[in-house]
């Protein structure tokens, strides 16, 4: 197979988001004479989303984008927690809807107008700070077995285990978990919002693990249990994997 | 200054007043200075294991109340006379206990005795810690069964952090694993929990394995700790106990099913 000539990645960009609280064209240019104003080299060709959940169908959308070219800024595309109905209407007028990171992907319509751009796999909308990698975190290391009843919570750091964590126990850390035994009660990493956190054990034997608020109970845990394993998170799913 | 050894398991029912009278009968038995003291206030039963329960006239409350001396209290064992008791308040309440009262009597008795031995209480409240918090050495009783198994973890964690020796920094509590109501047959038939599974959970150094015993019931009933019973298992397996306890090196015995020969099944036995 040759080499392909172009890659198709899903990756996070952080976009400034315009969320429209009026359709009144007047009062929109209003506002933005008044906000390009006060940076005008900051707002300068600037890609921009419109959130437009507070607006009803009956908005003019070629009129915003005309709008916000005409004050420089780059125009990607709608965004906003919006029926199907808006949704699809938006596609047809042949404009991007740009999904947020809590929005359910939308189905690609099979039927889509040829005007329309694909629409790219998994492209997010942040408008929140990436939260630090944890990499940068040094480790909090408990030598001894954490009994059933005790709790052990590595602020900003990663937590490493000497010992087994009992069933009933609860280890968590900002970063990651490492547990030098067999983990058997609960492991809570990314407590403070890291999707990159993982948890390695010698025994996989627990009754939750959780990676920045998604959890695995012990029926999840089949494939891998009782073996040394890595628990991860991909994509919003927990995956884990054998150490050895 | 006196070694103080705790008896003690979170759960309920396992054996820890059995394995007191027991393991203090024994130590007394090897010439030992031997102090036990009941800490269940409001549900005593060493007295009764002890075959003293006629003789109580003054409990460790009274003590710490003033209104009796030690030697007033303690009840002097008819078969060694090394041996004492200490009996719990049956009337009264245990918030009568507290750190320091506690620690005046125990440094008492630690003039006079080798051992102080506390039977601890069910659970993980006040009766309990108040056992447990001046501890040198810990006795964890356990049956091979899920629930016993996850409450001797619980006080594990408790004695490795709301012991004295934990609060001072001090050298840590000695703990022991004590396994009884063992049945090798259930194991082997992969009903119940083995040593290992036992070990492997809980990670303590094992003390003792005692044989689950029809002796036990006996001994209880008749006041007479089932160590003095030498022609049971049980019995044996405690005086194991006492000597592993001693600094000897045993071989652990009972940890297989008896298989009967053709002759003992045909003649009973």
């Amino acid at each position: 197979m040759a080499d392909a000539s172009i890659e198709f990645k899903g990756t996070s960009f952080t976009l400034s988001v315009i969320h429209l609280k009026t359709s009144v064209l007047a009062d929109i240019r209003a506002d933005l004479v008044k906000k390009v104003a006060q940076a005008p080299d900051f707002f300068y060709l600037v890609p921009v989303v419109v959130n437009i959940e507070k607006i009803a169908l009956d908005l003019d959308y070629q009129a915003i984008k005309t709008l916000l070219t005409e004050f420089n800024f780059t125009f990607v595309g709608f965004t906003g927690s919006i029926s199907k109905e808006q949704r699809n209407l938006v596609r047809e007028l042949g404009f991007s809807f740009v999904n947020t990171a809590k929005a359910k992907v939308v189905e690609k319509t099979a039927t889509a107008a040829p005007a329309t751009v694909e629409q790219p796999p998994e492209e997010q909308v942040e408008n929140t700070v990436t939260p630090v990698a944890s990499q940068l975190y040094t480790d909090k290391i408990h030598r001894g077995q954490i009994r059933s009843g005790q709790q052990v919570y590595a602020k900003e750091q990663n937590l490493v285990i000497i010992g087994s964590v009992s069933a009933g126990a609860e280890v968590i850390a900002d970063g990651n978990i490492h547990v030098y035994g067999a983990l058997r009660g609960r492991a809570i990493a990314g407590a403070k919002g890291h999707h990159k956190a993982q948890i390695y054990c010698q025994s996989l034997e627990a009754e939750l693990v959780s990676i920045n608020g998604n959890y695995w109970l012990s029926e999840s845990m089949e494939k891998d249990w009782g073996s040394p394993a890595y628990i991860q998170l991909t994509d919003s799913e927990l995956t884990s994997s054998k150490l050895i | 200054m006196a070694r103080i050894i705790v008896v003690t398991s979170g759960k309920g029912g396992v054996g820890k007043t059995t394995s007191s009278a027991a393991i203090g009968l024994g130590l007394a038995l090897k010439g030992h200075k031997v102090v036990l003291i009941d800490f269940d206030i409001g549900l005593r039963n060493l007295d009764l294991i002890m075959g003293c329960e006629r003789r109580v006239v003054y409990d460790f409350v009274n003590v710490i109340n003033g209104e009796a001396t030690l030697n007033q209290a303690l009840i002097k064992d008819k078969r060694v006379s090394s041996l004492s008791i200490l009996p719990a308040s049956q009337t009264r309440d245990k918030d009568a206990l507290n750190k320091e009262n506690v620690g005046k009597v125990l440094e008492e008795l630690g003039k006079t005795y080798d051992y102080i031995i506390c039977d601890s209480p069910a659970g993980i409240e006040a009766g309990a810690m108040m056992a447990l918090y001046y501890a040198d050495e810990a006795i964890v009783t356990t049956n091979p069964e899920v629930s016993s198994v996850r409450d001797s973890d619980r006080i594990l964690g408790m004695l490795a952090s709301r012991s004295r020796r934990a609060e001072q920094g001090l050298e840590p509590i000695k703990e022991h694993l004590l396994l009884t109501r063992y049945s090798p047959k259930r194991v082997e038939e992969g009903e119940m929990l083995s040593v290992e599974d036992v070990k492997d959970i809980l990670s303590i150094p094992l003390l003792g394995v005692i044989p689950e015993s029809q002796a036990v019931l006996k001994a209880s009933n008749a006041g007479e700790p089932v160590i003095l019973d030498t022609e049971s298992d049980a019995g044996k397996a405690y005086q194991d106990v006492v000597d592993r306890l001693l600094g000897e090196t045993v071989e652990f015995r009972f940890l297989t099913a008896e298989k009967k020969g053709i002759f003992s099944r045909m003649f009973g036995g």
